[in-house]
């Protein structure tokens, strides 16, 4: 169930004039809001190089923040590799992680100049044969964890005994691998998985060493930090305690690197959607919005996700309603249920920690326009130590 | 700070301080830098890897030039594929003997941007009368083309990306019909250290085609990693047994001035280091 905030008409200025400047629906990203999450969670992982999903929310406002910041990004296909070359982002701090690659994708990223990838299995690893002098890849080991809404280690990741195999192979086709990489799951309820992967992946480079000699150097420790919609869930620091204990057994030597998503953007966005039409059907009032499950909201689909509404009135009275989506699709319905007073064309509904696999996800069905994303307090500065366009 | 790494390899590499940009362009999936360094001058990178320095680039294109060209010795014709920079334009053009040089191009932007940003490298080359310049891909012409070379220089780019078909094996089957019976096709194919496959892999594409295949070398310093390979192929295996006294004779009968070429450079570049004649051995 949606959770929805009952707000003073007059607290819905900015949004208004929001509205008023850009239209609706829209998407405001604060890119303050995202410098405060990475920033606590550098603090929460002291020591750990952040690499940023940006599947999560693929804006450039986005990666020119994080950039700034010295954040690395986390790449998975063409399409996000063209999006950083067109910020200037330094390409030596990428991975590429997805697990499955076409050889154009490895000679994409290559010619972006990326070349750390993952694999997990035999076959990926052989498609990197041609490439062997230029790359380092990580391997993905699955750590199933059956308490997230989305179990990342279903559809990728090696066993943990397949990875000396897959070391092996690599050795004997000149291959090097440098490191291992792993998903506890999205949106974890705790980090019991993430302390035992940790656990089972110190284990795997000691014998690794002992066994073959072969010395690893890189730990991805993936993402899974999770954010409240309308569950309460632990804080970054108590969530990250654990697992900084856990990362103290590894060796000296290994660097520890992660790739936060959803954790980084999703408090950075709001949605704001306007009232476009409405009907009392039954004993409900019906209200379309201008943005529903096809757009913005799409995050309620296909992340499981529910996010926090606010809408604004003076008026004490409470009726049954349903918010439902613009489209012509009866599945097109953000909440029902729910008890607010009667709200009127053109009102604001807004909707929070909306940053994470929202846009991302959003379909053009009906040919309806996805929201328009507008980023407020971007960096002034940017790094210097990156090429920048001659003017 | 500005500063430019190339990414060539994920565990090693080489990293400039970038003291000016006077050119960059991002397009089609292809990002092309060219840039001001104290100690190479301007330097040109294509995605990520440096593809030509102004204080180094003359090791590169005396060695890709001189060394067919005098053990040829009678150069008339001379086709170049790749090159837009103009470098080895200018120094095919240093020898008087040669009466014809097309140079076929893919992207005759990258010519136009070179006379601007590299005019050092071509020093005037595109003006010579004796120069036909083709926008065409150069596997292409090479498949199209029914004249006949006494020297092929191929000036490709590294084997991941736009120049991957200037390693194949049609490539070099067209190379040879397009080469006089004496001819010699010489190629760019790498730093043997770092990428060892190059070696071998060119070999066994190019043996097929060619009685007298193999490598010389030069250490090309922004090339990182050791010696630079160029692949050597001919019909003619006498080419590369001429003599040192007749390599000076004709070095010295041409009157060319350069500053890595000599004819004991010559003769030396053929020795190849035994990791090199091992993985080759173990090819064939």
């Amino acid at each position: 169930m949606n959770r929805i905030t009952i707000e003073p008409t007059d607290k819905a200025e900015f949004y208004q004039q929001m509205v008023q400047q850009h239209g609706s629906p829209l998407l405001i990203l604060d890119c303050d809001q995202l410098v405060q999450q990475y920033n606590a969670l550098s603090n929460a992982l002291p020591g750990v190089e952040f690499y940023y999903a940006i599947k999560a929310l693929p804006h450039p406002a986005a990666i020119q923040t994080l950039d700034a910041l010295g954040a690395g990004f986390d790449i998975a296909t063409s399409g996000e590799i063209e999006l950083l070359r067109a910020q200037n982002t330094r390409a030596r701090q990428t991975i590429h992680t997805h697990p499955i690659k076409r050889d154009e994708d490895i000679r994409d990223a290559l010619r972006f100049g990326c070349t750390t990838f993952v694999v997990d299995n035999i076959w990926e690893l052989e498609k990197f044969v041609n490439y062997r002098h230029r790359v380092g890849l990580l391997v993905r080991v699955s750590f199933p964890n059956p308490n997230t809404p989305i179990d990342l280690s279903r559809k990728f990741g090696c066993r943990e005994d397949e990875v000396s195999i897959l070391v092996q192979k690599a050795q004997s086709l000149g291959l090097h691998i440098k490191g291992l990489s792993f998903h506890a799951g999205s949106q974890c309820p705790d980090s019991d998985n993430h302390v035992h992967a940790i656990e089972q992946c110190t284990e795997i480079i000691n014998d690794l060493y002992k066994n073959h000699g072969k010395l690893l150097s890189v730990l991805d420790i993936g993402g899974g930090f999770p954010v409240e919609y309308t569950q309460p869930v632990m804080d970054i620091e108590s969530f990250c305690n654990p697992i900084r204990k856990a990362l103290l057994q590894l060796p000296d030597h290994i660097q520890i690197i992660a790739e936060p998503g959803r954790y980084l953007s999703a408090s950075a966005m709001k949605s704001v959607s306007r009232i476009m039409g409405k009907a009392k059907r039954g004993e409900a009032c019906w209200y379309y919005l201008d943005d529903g499950i096809y757009g913005s909201y799409s995050g309620q689909l296909f992340d499981h996700a529910t996010y926090p509404l606010t809408i604004f009135s003076d008026i004490a009275e409470r009726e049954q309603a349903v918010l439902a989506g613009p489209t012509c699709d009866s599945i097109d319905v953000i909440a029902e249920q729910i008890s607010m007073p009667p709200l009127f064309m053109g009102d604001i509904v807004v909707g929070h920690q909306m940053g994470a696999y929202t846009s991302a996800t959003s379909t053009h069905f009906n040919l309806f326009d996805k929201a328009t994303i507008v980023a407020i307090n971007k960096p002034t500065r940017v790094s210097e130590n990156i090429i920048r366009l001659k003017k | 700070m500005n500063t430019y790494s190339e990414t060539l390899y994920d565990s090693y590499g080489q990293e400039f301080a970038v003291d000016k940009i006077y050119f960059e362009n991002k397009t089609d999936h292809q990002h092309l830098i060219i840039f001001e360094n104290t100690k190479f001058g301007r330097v040109m990178a294509l995605d990520g890897i440096i593809q030509t320095t102004e204080a180094d680039e003359f090791i590169y294109h005396e060695m890709l030039t001189h060394v067919p060209l005098m053990a040829h010795g009678n150069v008339k014709r001379v086709l170049i594929i790749g090159g837009g920079d103009g470098g080895m334009l200018r120094e095919v053009c240093k020898h008087a003997s040669v009466e014809h040089i097309t140079q076929v191009e893919i992207d005759d932007q990258v010519v136009e941007m070179c006379k601007e940003y590299l005019p050092n490298h071509s020093a005037g080359a595109y003006d010579d009368s004796r120069v036909h310049i083709m926008i065409d891909d150069g596997a292409n012409f090479v498949r199209e083309c029914t004249d006949k070379f006494d020297v092929i220089i191929s000036d490709s780019t590294d084997p991941i990306g736009p120049g991957d078909v200037l390693f194949t094996s049609d490539f070099y089957a067209d190379c040879k019909k397009c080469l006089t019976d004496d001819g010699v096709l010489v190629t760019q194919n790498g730093v043997a250290y770092m990428q060892l496959d190059e070696v071998t892999t060119t070999a066994k594409r190019l043996q097929p085609y060619f009685s007298d295949q193999t490598f010389y070398s030069a250490a090309v310093p922004t090339y990182i990693g050791g010696i630079m390979t160029f692949a050597w192929a001919s019909n003619n295996p006498v080419l590369r047994k001429v003599s040192v006294e007749t390599i000076a004779q004709r070095f010295n009968a041409a009157n060319i001035t350069t500053r890595y070429y000599n004819p004991a450079i010559h003769m030396a570049s053929f020795a190849l280091p035994q990791y090199i004649l091992d993985a080759l051995q173990d090819n064939a």
